[in-house]
């Protein structure tokens, strides 16, 4: 969905002169949201003058609260309250431990479902009210409509996991220009500022996932070599620990939720106080139990040590796949509230013997390089940068035996495309079940299931016979589409999917229709108000192409898309929506084959510095 | 994609590449055509540099393994045929994987070990470069390269054990 842009008045109206964009940073503790402000990343206050938006919502009734607000509810009724909704995201209910949440979770056919005095709601939903109150600050700030964000998701996500946030930004209305993850976002936001070479490890350890980046930094260049994690690993399982010690020691009864709730809050605040002091006095009652108590460093240290050890873990699966030993890491940054936690930088610093980065603000730099990259990519800023990032984690599909027949192997650059060939198993078998599954186990249950498709019409032949061609594709965002056909005959059974989970795009929509209460002519007359945009835009990079490039068009070719111009400039000149948006594709898809020769031409020019020969593709 | 790999990324059609230059343009052509390039161009640029920007993703991941360059270089001249192992290899082979079952804890051993599989990497590399570069005798090559082939495999269980 394209958004409209508004000028300031005495302004230029050229719509790509300065595009209103901020990236975002959705955590599981906190989230913020940041743009490039008079040329330098900025965090947008919210409406108290903090940089933070705590991640918790609210429902009562008839009243949604975010941020503040709903934590507040958090002791007195935490039922209704949900935190650290980022670790329900994109899951199912057999994912989670239902004990680490005082909600009332629920299977709700893929999704989770949290019960609460609004209804029946899902963390994509939950997900979507921060995300709202993170666009309305914004734009408050920028005085006027998001034309686009960035929005950062742990590196360790899966599929379903980054599906299911884009979803929510989608029903936040927010147009996503892309997903990145956030170690890499905040490799951006320290490598600006330094501008250092050489080879770095981002350690991410936030309030419920831990990310482990390796990355090469060269010129204007951030390639990820490797990642690891856990998506499941982060501050609120310190906490758990603390909470765990407690619930032993003073037979706390763990079913009750209120109780557990006020165990959680004490264990976070011990936490948090044994990051600036050596030791910590505790003396609360909790329903009638006293809890004395003084925790050290030390004590903490041993609570959480098998925690740490997996961090530790994790960071040298990442070298050894990215092919290097510690002593070759020209630096260490250490991202994420929990990486405060003295004992955590003692561990890292002790594994890579050198000292750490973290002048920036751990809470805020994955959000502030998040904000550049989206200025980056409205074509803001005059950085010279490029990331390229990797799947965090095997694709692969289900073979006989539920093996899982790898694809695409973790840690591959994207965009990615890879194919193999699979054939069948029975005499005259006529369809195939692809099951798309995602991880490094070799057998099916113990990998994600990501999605299920029967590829139907397979001309019946002898067992093995048959050639089906699975190709799977991962974009930018890191998100996976399949398509699988049967290549022997020209009868080609194809089919395409793009996995989806829980919401499908027609109850998004749904869901959207219901949060924007426009009039039906105000849907209208702004449907067509986008479509003119994108129309006067294609319009204008057409031209441009042509001034620059129509030397590499044949006579017919030229014509034909000066035709498909023309045709497009007059469909303009009514107000008729389809008509316009029917030109807008027809000239798109004419100017195809002049796109790629046009980035062929500048691939030649950038190696070359002068154009010798054509390069065809 | 039609185009060779190699004149893809200006480089001449050979085993024995300058891996530097490889990376080198692999890296230009990506800062000119990765969709984050295109993220506010026409819908065609923006399938288009998709398209061009994952091919040269996989362009870039076949030359850079020298087995998978060296099977691109075979498959340019047709000639991907299945040749058998001899059998004084495959016998070297259950030697060598013997060898690594009774010193997988052995961490001295497996360094010693890894030195000799090295060694024989490199070897095969250089005899990989002489048939392919010099010799062109596509059929030696495919054998060189299954060798090869299992000599990378085994040097990867080898760094396993050491981990």
């Amino acid at each position: 969905m394209a958004l409209l842009q508004i000028s300031e008045p005495g302004k230029s109206t050229m719509p790509h002169q300065h595009r209103r964009v901020v990236g975002i940073d959705l955590g599981t503790t906190n989230s913020l949201v940041a743009s490039v402000i008079s040329g330098s990343p900025t965090i947008l206050k919210q409406i108290d003058g903090s940089n933070l938006l705590p991640s918790v919502v609210h429902y009562s009734k008839d009243k949604i609260l975010v941020g503040k607000d709903a934590k507040n509810h958090l002791g007195k009724d935490a039922e209704n309250t949900i935190s650290s909704v980022k670790r329900l995201i994109g899951k199912t209910i057999n994912d989670v431990n239902k004990d680490h949440f005082p909600l009332n979770l629920a299977d709700g056919d893929g999704v989770i479902n949290i019960k609460t005095s609004m209804g029946i709601k899902n963390p994509i939903e939950v997900s979507a009210e921060i995300l709202k109150t993170l666009k309305i600050v914004a734009e408050n700030k920028l005085c006027g409509e998001l034309m686009g964000s960035v929005v950062t998701v742990p590196a360790y996500f899966d599929d379903a996991q980054r599906q299911a946030t884009k979803d929510a930004c989608t029903l936040a209305g927010l147009n996503v220009l892309r997903l990145i993850n956030e170690p890499t976002a905040a490799a951006v936001a320290y490598g600006l500022d330094k501008k250092p070479r050489g080879c770095f490890v981002v350690f991410d350890l936030g309030g419920g996932t831990f990310d482990v980046s390796i990355l090469n930094l060269s010129k204007g260049l951030f390639e990820v070599l490797a990642t690891h994690g856990d998506a499941n690993l982060g501050g609120d399982d310190f906490d758990q620990a603390i909470v765990n010690f407690l619930n032993d020691k003073y037979k706390l009864n763990i079913t009750d939720i209120e109780i557990q709730s006020i165990v959680s809050i004490l264990a976070r605040e011990i936490k948090e106080s044994l990051s600036i002091k050596k030791e910590v006095e505790v003396l609360k009652k909790i329903s009638g139990i006293e809890i004395k108590e003084t925790f050290t460093q030390e004590q903490f240290k041993i609570l959480v040590k098998g925690l740490i050890n997996q961090t530790l873990k994790a960071t040298k699966s990442a070298l050894h796949d990215a092919k290097l030993n510690n002593e070759q890491i020209d630096g260490v940054i250490m991202v994420g509230g929990s990486t405060r936690m003295p004992c955590i930088q003692e561990a890292v610093k002790n594994l890579f013997k050198q000292e750490l980065h973290n002048d920036l603000n751990p809470d805020e730099v994955v959000a502030l390089g998040a904000a550049t990259q989206a200025n980056i990519l409205a074509g803001n800023g005059q950085e010279d940068l490029l990331l390229l990032d990797v799947t965090p984690l095997s694709l692969g599909i289900e073979t006989i035996g539920s093996i899982v027949e790898r694809i695409i192997p973790r840690n591959t650059t994207l965009p990615v495309a890879m194919a193999q060939e699979f054939t069948t198993y029975k005499d005259g078998q006529t369809a195939m079940i692809i099951h798309v599954v995602q991880g490094e186990r070799e057998l099916v249950d113990d990998c994600r299931s990501l999605a299920k498709f029967t590829l139907k019409k397979i001309p019946p032949m002898v067992a093995g016979a048959a050639k089906i061609k699975v190709t799977f594709h991962v974009d930018t965002d890191g998100l996976l589409s399949v398509s699988a056909e049967e290549t022997t005959t020209n009868a080609r059974a194809t089919i395409e999917v793009k996995p989806s989970y829980g919401l499908s795009e027609d109850k998004i929509k749904a869901m959207l229709q219901s949060s924007y209460d426009l009039a039906e002519e105000d849907k209208a007359s702004r449907a067509l108000a986008e479509t003119k945009v994108e129309a006067n835009q294609l319009i204008e990079l057409t031209q441009k192409a042509l001034d620059t490039d129509k030397d590499l068009l044949s006579e017919s070719e030229l014509t034909s898309i000066k035709n498909d111009l023309s045709e497009l400039i007059d469909s303009l000149k009514s107000s008729n929506n389809d008509k316009i948006k029917e030109a807008t594709k027809k000239l798109n898809l004419q100017s195809e084959s002049f796109a790629a020769k046009r980035m062929d031409r500048s691939i030649q020019k950038a190696l070359t510095g002068k154009s010798i020969n054509k390069l065809e593709f | 994609m039609t185009q060779n790999y190699f004149e893809l990324f200006n480089l001449p059609e050979k085993f024995q590449i300058n891996l530097e230059k490889l990376q080198e343009n692999y890296r230009t052509i990506q800062k000119e055509i990765h969709p984050d390039r295109f993220a506010m161009a026409t819908e065609s640029e923006k399938i288009q540099s998709m398209i061009k920007s994952t091919q040269i993703n996989d362009a870039y991941q076949a030359l850079k393994s020298p087995i998978k360059r060296a099977k691109y270089i075979l498959s340019l001249h047709k000639s991907l045929k299945k040749i058998p192992l001899p059998p004084d290899f495959l016998m070297q082979q259950m030697e060598w994987e013997e060898h690594l079952d009774t010193i997988s804890e052995n961490k001295n051993e497996l360094n010693k070990f890894k030195f000799i599989i090295n060694k024989e990497y490199e070897q095969y590399s250089l005899l990989l470069e002489t048939q392919i570069d010099i010799n062109q005798d596509w059929d030696e090559a495919a054998i060189t390269i299954d060798k090869l082939h299992f000599v990378e495999k085994l040097l990867n269980k080898i760094n396993i054990s050491l981990n």
